[in-house]
């Protein structure tokens, strides 16, 4: 089983944030970054998949030099390769565009699973697995959950709404979005650490990838961005258990109006 | 017991912890290592051919876990990379303007002169966390492995000889059962284990006292600095500013000071450094700090900005005399771990280098004779002694010693030290461990009024603005561990804490920790602390301080700590 997981280089979540002069997104003096989180449960997906199936696990990362770290530990923790996707022509794509340079790579390499976390930490779009999946022709399922493989077919729990889950089969190949928290994510380990040295990371320009620079122009824009405005306000209600308890249903019956 | 699988992995030298001696030493080893090899051919002699070089690291980055003021002493990175400025180091601001003064409750007296050890002229204000960050790459890059998230667990003996370190297991729950994921530590083994751990470091500590490395010299004294980064208006911070205070609001048995540094883009440093030898035991460096910020010099720098990351750190500052025996069979010892630290400057950055990079030579030859035993390594010391570090290390060597009988003293003193060559008034002075001058509650009359009624400090309100708690604080440094693994801080005997501590020195681990790691629970009429050990900032404190000495600080799940920036 040859399987392709995207994984994207994010800002750490409690990093210092500081609006852009341009105000459409955030400086990145300050900022460390990791790997987004639900693609590092892609990543150990892909590497449970590999273990039961043999096969080949190949990590893919779009992004400037930087990103290199995220496919390293990739790398470390057992992917066999790593993707590079590096041009300046990549910088401030839009989930479009992102997914059109993915599939023109993943297509050239082949696979039989394409997996990306469900959603980055930082955009949130949600949509790059999916626009991949449509570009390429190919059957997806979101928020995934578990994954087996049979004889060419995957079949995946999905998770629905209230604690709800569904199964789905679809052929392979086909494009994954895996959900964050479904297994136990390994640790790089010494030894893997000395085998990533030897691994190779290719890198692969617009050019080797095939896509040029009106293909990608943005479909969508930031026009703002801006911090939350706090507008909520925390009450403490004081007293004997009793009268607090009494105080706070006037509150929710009167103020709130839940009742 | 099952066997364990554990990896293992041969290097000829390795580095534990990647600070600024750790670094630079490993960068100045493979760089002789080149010039030897080059030159070898033309006199005859072998290459050393593919040694290896690691440098492991507990934090989560090359990085991640370094603080420091700081004003450096650019010497030894002038030597180890002339080229450091087109390399872009980030040096933030020469030293442009310097104010020493002291402080009273309400008004800041500036000295008229800077005394001359203060002096700063052409040093530069850093910030050693982005320097390291900054050193990383450049190491790395030089065929030097760099292996962060390995905490070095335990040090690997043959029989008296260290042979290299374990590295911490991970995947162990917090009920001390293997999870799914366990990976059992790493045994690296080296020729030369070099330990570069920094501020009390926890294989340091066992290691002085299995060898008795500590034989004969004065107990290592430490203060804990606690220091926040502010985010000024747009050009009100004057890069290259510096200032030091005394007095206010340390009481006069308390050693330490505070300060305040300017740096570019509208950044301030800011940060009180308190003696780990005061009397109280309800002395809390934190909300010492938080009184520093109020005192209305400093308040009035800070109006209008925001604290943006916080850290705390303890340095050793016993000097000359405090130093451990720091070479062996198959080990050195240097940084901080070794207190290569100017007590009277509270530099270190300079000598931690300088350490490094004379442990380097010294491995080099030990490399060319292919021996690393004691007789071997002690070319270390002899190294030492005929550097400008041991020069410096001499004249401070009373500094600290100086404030035994507190402040007014000790200033007197310290000038006659000054005056003397570092002789002073009594010539070379002792001194005792800072956890023994602790005082017991009835000495400060803290007491218990009626049985059962525990003495406890009043707690305060911070305003959130220009005053934080430490558990605000600690969010801004960064601080993060995997909650589910057994807590790194262990306590070996809680009956202490609740039968005598209560009612001796009223359970201090509260107050002293700078990052709410102890919480005083109530149990049985005494207290014990619940050890929220995830906040825990990797600063020793505890491990210093506690009175019983029944805090032991080991390493927890690698990668976890701070997440230091700017500091």
């Amino acid at each position: 089983m040859k399987i392709i997981v995207c994984l994207k280089q994010v800002p750490k979540n409690d990093s210092i944030l500081r609006i852009n002069e341009q105000g459409n997104w955030i400086q990145d003096r300050d900022l460390t970054y990791e790997i987004n989180e639900s693609d590092a449960y892609g990543l150990e997906a892909a590497l449970q998949l590999k273990e039961k199936h043999g096969g080949e696990v190949i990590a893919l990362s779009l992004g400037p030099p930087r990103v290199q770290t995220v496919i390293k530990e990739a790398l470390a923790r057992g992917a066999d390769r790593g993707l590079h996707l590096e041009d300046t022509v990549f910088d401030g794509l839009d989930a479009f565009g992102i997914a059109s340079v993915i599939a023109a790579a993943a297509k050239a390499e082949g696979f039989d699973l394409l997996l990306t976390g469900l959603q980055s930490d930082d955009y949130g779009f949600a949509q790059t697995g999916v626009i991949a999946a449509e570009l390429l022709g190919l059957p997806h399922a979101t928020i995934v959950m578990d994954v087996e493989s049979k004889e060419g077919t995957i079949r995946v729990k999905r998770e629905l709404e209230s604690g709800f889950f569904q199964w789905v089969s679809m052929p392979a190949p086909a494009v994954l979005t895996i959900q964050s928290g479904i297994n136990t994510l390994r640790y790089a380990t010494l030894k893997g650490i000395m085998a990533a040295k030897k691994k190779e990371i290719k890198k692969l320009d617009a050019a080797a990838v095939g896509v040029d620079q009106a293909s990608l122009a943005p479909k969508m824009a930031f026009r703002r961005v801006y911090l939350p405005q706090k507008s909520k306000q925390t009450q403490f209600i004081e007293g004997t258990p009793a009268e607090i308890a009494s105080k706070l249903m006037d509150k929710l019956k009167n103020e709130a109006r839940v009742f | 017991m099952e066997k364990i699988e554990r990896d293992s992995l041969e290097v000829d030298v390795l580095f534990v912890g990647a600070g600024p001696a750790s670094l630079a030493g490993a960068l100045r080893l493979r760089q002789i290592i080149n010039e030897h090899n080059e030159t070898a051919g033309e006199h005859g002699r072998k290459k050393l051919e593919e040694i290896t070089i690691a440098v492991i690291e507990k934090g989560r980055e090359i990085g991640s876990h370094i603080i420091s003021g700081a004003v450096m002493d650019l010497r030894p990175l002038e030597e180890l990379l002339p080229n450091f400025r087109e390399l872009g180091a980030p040096l933030d601001s020469e030293v442009t303007e310097e104010d020493v003064s002291y402080l009273t409750r309400h008004f800041k007296i500036k000295s008229p002169i800077i005394p001359p050890p203060l002096n700063n002229h052409g040093k530069y204000v850093v910030s050693l966390n982005k320097l390291i960050r900054w050193l990383g790459p450049i190491v790395e890059e030089s065929d030097v492995m760099l292996l962060p998230e390995f905490p070095g667990a335990e040090l690997l003996y043959d029989g008296d000889r260290v042979i290299g370190v374990r590295t911490g297991d991970r995947g162990i729950g917090r009920d001390g059962e293997r999870k799914e994921n366990y990976a059992p530590g790493a045994d690296i083994f080296a020729r030369v284990t070099v330990i570069g751990e920094g501020s009390r470091g926890s294989l340091t500590k066992k290691l002085v006292e299995k060898l008795n490395l500590d034989h004969d010299r004065n107990p290592q004294v430490y203060a804990a600095g606690v220091k926040e980064i502010w985010e000024l208006p747009s050009g009100r911070v004057k890069p290259g500013f510096i200032m030091h205070t005394l007095g206010y609001p340390l009481p006069n048995d308390t050693f330490g000071g505070g300060f305040v540094y300017g740096m570019k883009n509208d950044l301030l440093d800011v940060g009180l450094i308190v003696g780990l030898d005061y009397q109280d035991p309800f002395t809390d460096p934190h909300r010492l700090f938080q009184e520093f910020k109020q005192h209305p010099a400093i308040a009035k720098m800070l109006e209008g900005g925001k604290m943006l990351h916080y850290g705390a750190k303890t340095i050793p500052e016993g000097g000359l005399f405090s130093q451990p025996k720091y070479y062996g069979d198959g080990f050195l010892i240097i940084g901080d771990s070794a207190s290569f630290l100017n007590s009277q400057k509270l530099k270190g950055i300079h000598m931690a280098m300088k350490s490094g990079m004379l442990a380097a030579e010294t491995i080099y030859e030990a490399l060319v004779a292919d021996q690393f035993d004691e007789q071997q390594l002690s070319r270390f010391e002899a190294m030492i002694e005929d550097s400008y570090i041991h020069k410096e290390l001499y004249q401070v060597r009373n500094f600290h010693q100086a404030f035994r009988n507190g402040r007014r003293w000790g200033l007197i003193e310290a000038g006659l030290q000054y005056a003397t060559g570092g002789f002073g008034l009594f010539g070379d002075l002792k001194t005792e461990a800072g956890h023994e001058k602790m005082k017991k509650l009835h000495v400060f009359n803290r007491l218990p009024r009626t049985s059962g009624d525990v003495p406890q400090l009043e707690p305060v309100k911070y305003d959130n603005k220009l005053t934080f708690d430490k558990v605000t604080d600690v969010y801004r440094s960064g601080t993060e561990h995997n909650e589910d693994q057994p807590s790194h801080l262990k306590v070996l005997d809680f009956n202490i804490c609740i039968k005598r501590c209560t009612f001796e020195y009223g359970n201090p681990c509260q107050y002293f920790c700078p990052a709410a790691v102890y919480e005083a629970e109530e149990v049985n009429g005494g207290r014990r602390p619940k050890i929220n050990f995830s906040n825990c900032v990797h600063c020793k404190t505890c491990d210093i301080m506690d009175p019983y000495q029944i805090i032991d600080w080991v390493t927890p799940e690698g990668g976890g700590g701070p997440n230091y920036i700017n500091l």
